[in-house]
């Protein structure tokens, strides 16, 4: 599962990814995802294969190839505080 | 690539001089606010700035000047910015709060508070920022702590205060809020006072060492040029101006950053053109973000500081490729150039004595 973000935290699109800011002590993380993930990805909707499916439609990268590198991105935010394990 | 490099559309958070009218004369500050200025932006071109800022998902938004609680729009304009869901932080001297600021404060989430206060004592902190401040300061602290609002002490560390850093921080404790110190740095009226108030090379290195030791104390990302092992990743090791953040000051001109305040640096003004497009194509702003003196590319602790802060350089060389005069790796070279003047000493001494 993918998750929502995480009180407070708020999220852009960067030409490179995702940047995301953290309110509790002023910080920001840099996701190098390219076009892979959009902020819309973390509104609490979509589901970890949502997310994959939706990412290889747009960017006709195998399914398979997203399924490997996609977990561990997303287990990197929960631990980071900046999204919860929660789908609304 | 270093993440600070990372091109970002729109900075993280400003700084927003909203205007220079204060009621201190504090003799360390920064933009040297006394009056308020000619031609200082109105409410309705603040919010229109707002609306860019928000436009471009800039994150957070802190407030300084000149005291932001004498403008007389500024609740109004802070509770606009809240609409928006952006972050701010108000630092003000503590002098001037009312029952209305207060409440305000408490009432959002989005608000950070940060009262200045350069001492543990009277004595010390009104040498700073003038006779009677200190109790008036505690008195303001005191208004605000309690109340659910995330607060801060800002202390600016100078070599009057140096000695008392720990007790602002158990009075910071006292009151429930954190102690954040800032950099003296020599602009605005700091130019006047900087001989006497900047931190010795002794200083420095034990205020290194006092950082390392205690991560709670907060430096919004002051010192990373001194900054030792122990706060690596807590924050920034780079100057982020023009790449993180930039300022605004109270007439909408955008400068690299609060210290950087001349006309040398000026990206634009905002009643002239757009936010984004200072952002996307000041020559300053650019000429900022590719920064890297040259003085500094072989030094083993390049990757730790980048140089270290322009604006120190600037005003103590008025060349943007010196290093910071301050970094820790200029006390080792003149620790090192000291040791060899003296080994060469004591040969000479021991060649005329033979």
């Amino acid at each position: 599962m993918a998750g929502r973000l995480a009180h407070g935290v708020q999220v852009r699109k960067e030409a490179w990814g995702l940047l995301f800011y953290l309110p509790a002590g002023h910080r920001v993380c840099f996701i190098r995802s390219g076009d892979w993930l959009c902020p819309g990805h973390f509104d609490g909707t979509w589901s970890l294969e949502d997310i994959i499916a939706d990412v290889s439609t747009r960017t006709g990268t195998p399914a398979e190839m997203v399924e490997r590198s996609l977990p561990r991105l997303t287990a990197r935010l929960a631990a980071g505080g900046m999204v919860a394990d929660e789908i609304r | 690539m270093r993440y600070a490099d990372w091109p970002l559309s729109a900075p993280v958070n400003i700084t927003w001089e909203i205007t220079h009218h204060c009621n201190l004369r504090c003799i360390h500050c920064l933009s040297a606010s006394s009056d308020e200025s000619p031609d200082e932006l109105s409410f309705d071109e603040c919010r229109a700035i707002v609306d860019q800022l928000a436009a471009l998902q800039v994150f957070e938004i802190n407030f300084g000047g000149g005291e932001p609680l004498l403008k007389d729009y500024f609740l109004p304009l802070l509770r606009y910015i809240h609409e928006k869901g952006i972050v701010t932080c108000v630092s003000t001297n503590g002098t001037v709060l009312t029952g209305e600021a207060v409440a305000c404060f408490a009432g959002s989430p989005l608000v950070n508070e940060q009262v200045s206060l350069d001492g543990a004592t009277p004595d010390v902190n009104d040498h700073i920022r003038g006779a009677g401040t200190f109790h008036r300061i505690v008195n303001g602290i005191e208004r605000l702590a309690g109340k659910n609002i995330p607060l801060s002490i800002n202390t600016v560390v100078t070599s009057l205060n140096f000695d008392q850093l720990d007790r602002i921080k158990e009075l910071a404790a006292f009151y429930g809020a954190r102690l954040r110190v800032s950099r003296f740095r020599p602009s605005g009226r700091a130019r006047q006072s900087w001989e006497m108030l900047r931190l010795s090379r002794a200083q420095l290195r034990e205020l290194s060492a006092w950082l390392n030791a205690d991560p709670d104390i907060l430096t919004g990302d002051s010192f990373f040029s001194v900054t030792a092992g122990g706060r690596r990743r807590m924050g920034l090791d780079m100057c982020g101006a023009c790449k993180m953040t930039c300022c605004v000051d109270p007439v909408g001109d955008v400068y690299p950053c609060a210290f950087m305040q001349e006309e040398a640096f000026r990206g634009g003004n905002l009643r002239e053109t757009t936010f984004k497009d200072i952002w996307d194509n000041s020559s300053t702003f650019e000429r900022f973000r590719r920064l890297e003196p040259a003085s500094c590319r072989r030094c083993p602790r390049f990757e730790s500081c980048h140089g270290g802060c322009p604006a120190v350089a600037w005003f103590i060389s008025r060349d943007l490729n010196s290093a910071d005069p301050e970094c820790l790796a200029a006390w080792g070279q003149a620790q090192k150039s000291t040791l060899k003047a003296q080994n060469h000493n004591l040969k000479l001494k021991s060649h005329y004595t033979q």
